[in-house]
C-alpha cells in the first residue's frame, strides 16, 4: 500500500489552516446532540419568556436588567458548562482522544477548537435571547450591553469549562458546583466577591448600560472586556497544558 | 532486506502508584511484522502507549526512528496506530474520520488518500452510514485505514484482528504481511497464539510486564511442543484408567482429584488423545469430562517464562 501524497517525515507541519477548522468542524459536530440543543434551548426559551413577563411591569429597564443579571449568573454558565466540559471531557472518556494526539499537530490547536466550538453553539442559544429578552421587555438601551456581556461571559467560560473537562473526572458536577456556590451564591451575593467571579465582571459590561441596570458588578466595562477575555486565555492555556503534559489511555 | 532499526525500547518500565505495568523491558523492531504476544494484562497496550509517545516510561528510552516519540511531535507523521478501545467518533462516517486524520496528517488530497485507504481495508468509501452503525469488524478496518493513511514507515497495532470475521482476518493479515514486506515496521499486539503465528516469524514475549522471549515463532511454538501438558480428566473409574494410560506410556504423572477427578501429565497431547478413549472403553470407563488445563496462553507463558 502506498499513498500517492502521504507526506514524509521530517516534512513541514500541516497547515494551521487546514488542521484547526478541521477540528472544530469535529467538535461543533460532536458537540451537538438534540438533549443538549433542546436543554440549552429550553434555558434560552426562558430567559426571553422572563423579559416579556417583565415588559408588564413598571420599571422594565430596571427588570431586564434583573434578568439579564440572572441570566448572565446562570443560564450562561450552566450552558457553557454543558458544552464545555464535554467538548474535549468527553474525548478523554471515550478515549478518542488518542486519535487527535497522535498526529503532528500543535497541541494549542486542540484546546482552542473547543473553546470555539464551546462558544459557537453557546453564544446562540444564550447570549442572543439575552438580548432579544431585553428588546422584548422594552429596554431596548440596555440589549446591546446585555448581548456584548454575554458573549464575553460565554467565552470566560468556555475557557474554564474546557479546561475543567481536560482537567478533571466528572468535570460537570465539579462545574455545577462552581456555577450554584462561586458564580451564583456568593459572586451574587457576597460583598465584594464579584471581582473573582466571571458574573462579575460581564454584570461591569452590562452595567455600562443607561440607568445601570446590572445587580452585581466587579469594576469598569473596559476592565470587564479584558478581564473576560484573560480568564478565556488562561482557561484555554490550562488546558494546552493538561493537553500537552497528561498521558492517554 | 537490511535490518535497520527503527523502534527501539531500552530499558524501559512503567509503573502507576505501587503497580508495576512495564517491567525493564528492551528491544529493537526494524522493518517487517513483528508480534507482541502476551496474555490480557500483560503489559502489551501500556508498551504500545510508550512506542507511541502517548505515556512516558516511568525508566527507560523509547526510541522511533530514532526520536523520543514522547518529545518530538513530527515522529507522529510517520506513525499509524490502531488503538484498542472499540469507542469512535459517533457522528462520524468512515469516509469523514479516515479524512479528517489525513487532514491532520496535512495530506494534500485527504478526501483521496481516505478512499484509496478504505478501498485497501475492503470498505465503501461512498458509505455514508455513521460509525456506530458499522458492525464491529467494520469498525476495526476503519481504524486500521485511518492507521495506514498516511503511508506511515511504523505501524502499531493493538489487537487489529479483534471483531472480525475468518474471511477479513486473512486478508488484513495478508495487508500486514505486505505492509512488512514493503519495508515498514509492523508491529502487532495480541493474545491468540494462532493469530500469531499467522501474522510475524519474529514475536516478543511479554508477561507480566516483563519481556519473557524473543526471536523466530517457530522456536517458540517448539518450545510450546515439547512442554508437558495437563488434562482434567473426570471419569467413574479412575484409578483404573490413570493405571492403564500410565503402563501405556501416554501419560507421564497422574493425581487423583476427589473422587472421580483425574489430573493427567503427559509430554505428548497427541498421543494421549489417541490413547484415552481406547483405554477407557477396555476398562470399561465412563470419560465424563477431558479437558486441556494450562492450554491458555498464560499456561504457554508461565512454562517460557519459568523454563
Amino acid at each position: 500500500m502506498s499513498t500517492a501524497d502521504a507526506t514524509p517525515a521530517g516534512a513541514a507541519a500541516p497547515s494551521v489552516w487546514t488542521t484547526l477548522p478541521a477540528l472544530y468542524r469535529l467538535l461543533v459536530r460532536t458537540q451537538i446532540s438534540l438533549a443538549r440543543l433542546l436543554g440549552i434551548g429550553a434555558l434560552g426559551a426562558l430567559v426571553i419568556a422572563l423579559g416579556a413577563l417583565v415588559s408588564q411591569g413598571d420599571d422594565p429597564t430596571g427588570a431586564a436588567g434583573d434578568v439579564a443579571t440572572f441570566a448572565l449568573g446562570l443560564v450562561v454558565p450552566l450552558a457553557t458548562l454543558w458544552l464545555g466540559t464535554s467538548a474535549l471531557g468527553d474525548l478523554v472518556e471515550d478515549r478518542l482522544l488518542v486519535y487527535l494526539w497522535l498526529k503532528p499537530v500543535p497541541r494549542w490547536q486542540l484546546p482552542a477548537a473547543a473553546v470555539a466550538a464551546t462558544a459557537t453553539l453557546a453564544i446562540p442559544l444564550t447570549a442572543v435571547p439575552i438580548g432579544v429578552s431585553a428588546l422584548i421587555a422594552g429596554a431596548g438601551e440596555i440589549a446591546l450591553e446585555a448581548f456584548l456581556a454575554a458573549i464575553l461571559a460565554c467565552l470566560a467560560y468556555a475557557g474554564v469549562f474546557v479546561a475543567a473537562g481536560i482537567w478533571f473526572r466528572r468535570a460537570a458536577w465539579w462545574g455545577l458546583a462552581f456555577v450554584l456556590l462561586w458564580e451564583g451564591a456568593a459572586g451574587l451575593l457576597a460583598d465584594g466577591f464579584a471581582r473573582f467571579t466571571v458574573v462579575g465582571w460581564a454584570g461591569a459590561i452590562l452595567d455600562s448600560a443607561p440607568g445601570s441596570p446590572s445587580e452585581v458588578s466587579a469594576g469598569s466595562a473596559g476592565a470587564g472586556y479584558v478581564v473576560l477575555v484573560a480568564i478565556a486565555v488562561a482557561g484555554w492555556l490550562a488546558a494546552v497544558y493538561r493537553y500537552k503534559r497528561g498521558e492517554l489511555d | 532486506m537490511s535490518h535497520q532499526p527503527r523502534v527501539v525500547a531500552d530499558g524501559v518500565s512503567k509503573w502507576f502508584g505501587s503497580l508495576v505495568a512495564v517491567s525493564d523491558v528492551s528491544f529493537d523492531v526494524g522493518p517487517g511484522v513483528t508480534a507482541l504476544l502476551g496474555p490480557n494484562g500483560a503489559g502489551k497496550s501500556t508498551m504500545f502507549r510508550m512506542l507511541c509517545g502517548l505515556a512516558k516510561p516511568s525508566k527507560g528510552t523509547v526510541r522511533v526512528l530514532g526520536k523520543d516519540p514522547r518529545a518530538d511531535r513530527s515522529v507522529a507523521r510517520s506513525i499509524g496506530l490502531v488503538p484498542q478501545q472499540e469507542s469512535v467518533f459517533e457522528r462520524l462516517s468512515g469516509r469523514e474520520f479516515v479524512t479528517l486524520n489525513a487532514k491532520l496528517h496535512g495530506l494534500r488530497h485527504p478526501a483521496r488518500a481516505a478512499d484509496h485507504a478504505l478501498g485497501v481495508v475492503g470498505l465503501d468509501p461512498a458509505d455514508p452510514r455513521p460509525l456506530p452503525t458499522y458492525s464491529k469488524g467494520m469498525r476495526q478496518r476503519v481504524k486500521v485505514a485511518q492507521a495506514i493513511v498516511h503511508d506511515p514507515q511504523v505501524l502499531v497495532l493493538d489487537e487489529p484482528l479483534s471483531g472480525l470475521d475468518p474471511r477479513q482476518r486473512v486478508d488484513m493479515v495478508e495487508l500486514f504481511t505486505r505492509l512488512g514486506a514493503e519495508g515498514r515496521c509492523v508491529i502487532i499486539s495480541s493474545h491468540v497464539l494462532a493469530e500469531v503465528e499467522r501474522i510475524g516469524s519474529r514475536v516478543l514475549v511479554i508477561s507480566r510486564g516483563r519481556l519473557a522471549a524473543a526471536g523466530d515463532f517457530r522456536e517458540l511454538r517448539a518450545l510450546m511442543d515439547d512442554r508437558p501438558l495437563r488434562v482434567r480428566v473426570r471419569t467413574d473409574r479412575p484409578r483404573e484408567l490413570a493405571g492403564a494410560l500410565l503402563v501405556r506410556g501416554a501419560v507421564v504423572g497422574a493425581r487423583l482429584d476427589g473422587e472421580d477427578v483425574l489430573e493427567l501429565d503427559t509430554a505428548d497431547a497427541r498421543a494421549l488423545a489417541h490413547a484415552i478413549a481406547p483405554v477407557a472403553r477396555e476398562r470399561d470407563a465412563h470419560l465424563y469430562e477431558v479437558r486441556p488445563l494450562d492450554a491458555d496462553l498464560e499456561g504457554v507463558f508461565r512454562y517460557v517464562v519459568e523454563r
